[in-house]
């Protein structure tokens, strides 16, 4: 569904990204793993718009979308959790899931904010608090309902285990599998290796903007150089 | 009666009236958070388009103030384009930058007549005079002059205009497009990402905000009889900006208010004109440091509608204990 060539962007003089490859075959959950600083969120950011990239390939269903502004890209069906998750703190818990919407002009829009109620009761519960009021646990919950809303083939999640307690992460874990299964490609970008690994069917390990190891999940949660630099020993229960 | 119809304070409410439509048009502007100072300069294509419009080419003022605005906005599209990729303080610094060439290449112009500015534009409250009398009402009405009748239909013919754009902003920030810009300034960043055209919406509200201006620019040139290059100084981009500041800019009522405050002010403090500045410079400050989000924002508003909620519901409630304790 996504497949990126020989991807290079930075930032000035810094190179975030060099040259790397990437594919996320349909209906699959991708996850790329590695460290503070080694390009997880610029590769999430060239592949929005947000960040033109130096140079490289972006094929989203084949179709170039390198230089295509953000806006089309949601159109076309890709949708960002962003890191930080990015609530529009001044609105309702119901304004921030229609802001998701903002592109469409077809009448299942209700049915859709239904079924995002139905994954997610607290939001409905919540729906005319402010999106700044929420925990941070519903605030995450409230970027992956927004995201969604777009009604996207293809969801980025950008580090969604970020700041919130395990309990919490575990839940956010489990509806990331259960939207996948409902027919979501899902690409994640984690610090979180042994949850990001258990759910993924495929990984990629990024550290400083090269992309030195990919494969089955399984395997990469088995490698010893992983399993010391991301999990803390060499047994992964 | 005639005391209240005294030609000052009527212009006084004019002035008051014309400053809040520029008001409205920095609110357009804000709306998407974006930090224009280049509104003095929109007002001023807006009056001389207009001004030369009636005075050299025998236009109608309906025809000529519409078109003042619409050269406004023509000439945000010029500057808006390049300009609105800059954000926060880059895009103040580069619409600032934009108000002082307009303003040196009118002073510069032979048909702007330079430094000495226009003159003689037709007033609209003397056309309106002329058109009473030849109504047959010269000798006045109600004991009105002809005279006030032609100001006091002036007035009521800016309050609609004003009504209007009141109106207009107020049904926007319940649309989409409202929506649209209220998450842009809230958040870019979030705005883009759930596939918002931040570009176009950041565009359409410098341009709506030109238009205004202009709009008020071509008023004000027709009120006035004059105007020059001075009028639409930087002092003039600040206090506009002054009106969003003050009152706030988060609903439109902040900088209703705050137009209505900065146009009194002056008037009031009279006799400390040369301190005007100061007294602006001053003010920005104490609200900058106090209340930077203005005097009116989204929260008074509900405050002030909970506190009258709960006055009518308090006293509902007292009866209903008195009634109990009986």
């Amino acid at each position: 569904m996504l497949k990126i060539e020989q991807l290079a962007a930075g930032y000035g003089n810094i190179k975030a990204l060099k040259n790397i490859d990437l594919s996320v075959p349909v209906g699959s959950i991708v996850s790329l793993i590695g460290a503070n600083g080694a390009g997880k969120t610029t590769a999430m950011k060239v592949i929005m718009g947000l960040l033109k990239p130096d140079s490289g390939q972006i094929l989203f269903k084949g179709q170039n979308i390198n230089g295509v502004a953000t806006h089309k890209i949601v159109s076309a069906g890709l949708s960002l959790v962003p890191e930080g998750r990015n609530i529009l703190c001044r609105m309702t818990v119901l304004e921030n899931l229609e802001m998701g919407a903002c592109q469409r002009r077809d009448n299942e829009v209700q049915a859709d904010m239904k079924r995002i109620f139905r994954r997610f009761p607290i939001l409905e519960e919540r729906k005319s608090q402010l999106g700044g009021t929420l925990s941070g646990g519903q605030q995450q919950m409230l970027a992956i309902g927004r995201a969604l809303m777009s009604r996207p083939e293809l969801l980025l999640l950008d580090e969604p285990s970020m700041g919130l307690a395990p309990l919490v992460v575990s839940d956010i874990f489990k509806v990331i599998q259960e939207i996948n299964q409902e027919g979501t490609t899902i690409l994640l970008v984690e610090q979180n290796v042994r949850q990001a690994l258990k759910i993924a069917q495929y990984a990629y390990v990024l550290e400083t903007g090269k992309m030195i190891l990919h494969g089955q999940a399984k395997d990469i949660a088995n490698n010893p150089r992983v399993m010391e630099a991301y999990l803390g020993g060499k047994k992964v229960g | 009666m005639d005391f209240l119809l005294n030609p000052y304070y009527l212009q006084i409410i004019m002035f008051i009236i014309i400053n809040a439509i520029l008001g409205i048009s920095i609110y357009l502007t804000m709306a998407t958070g974006q930090l224009s100072l280049g509104n003095a300069g929109f007002m001023s294509i807006g009056a001389y388009v207009s001004a030369l419009l009636t005075l050299k080419a025998g236009v109608p003022l309906y025809v000529a103030v519409p078109v003042g605005g619409a050269a406004a906005c023509l000439m945000a599209a010029v500057i808006g384009i390049p300009t609105t990729r800059l954000r926060g303080i880059y895009l103040a610094i580069a619409t600032l930058g934009f108000g002082e060439v307009v303003r040196v290449v009118i002073l510069n112009l032979t048909i702007t007549n330079g430094a000495l500015g226009l003159s003689g534009i037709p007033s609209m409250s003397v056309m309106l005079s002329k058109v009473f009398t030849a109504m047959g009402l010269a000798a006045g009405i109600g004991g009105m002059s002809v005279r006030q009748l032609g100001n006091i239909s002036v007035i009521f013919i800016l309050a609609i205009i004003l009504g209007f754009l009141v109106f207009f902003a107020l049904r926007l920030s319940t649309s989409r497009l409202g929506r649209a810009f209220a998450a842009i300034k809230a958040d870019e960043h979030a705005a883009e990402v759930s596939g918002i055209d931040t570009r176009y919406y950041k565009l359409l509200a410098f341009f709506m905000g030109a238009f205004v201006a202009g709009i008020a620019g071509g008023l004000a040139a027709h009120i006035t009889f004059y105007i020059g290059p001075k009028d639409f100084a930087y002092h003039r981009a600040v206090e506009i900006l002054l009106f969003a500041v003050l009152g706030g800019s988060d609903v439109v009522w902040g900088p209703l208010l705050g137009s209505l405050i900065l146009t009194l002010l002056p008037e009031v403090l009279r006799f400390a004109t040369e301190y005007r500045e100061m007294i602006y410079g001053g003010i920005l400050v104490i609200m900058m440091a106090f209340r930077p989000q203005g005097l009116i924002s989204e929260d008074t508003l509900g405050f002030w509608q909970k506190k009258l909620m709960s006055k009518s519901e308090a006293s509902t409630q007292g009866e209903i204990s008195r009634r109990t304790t009986r």
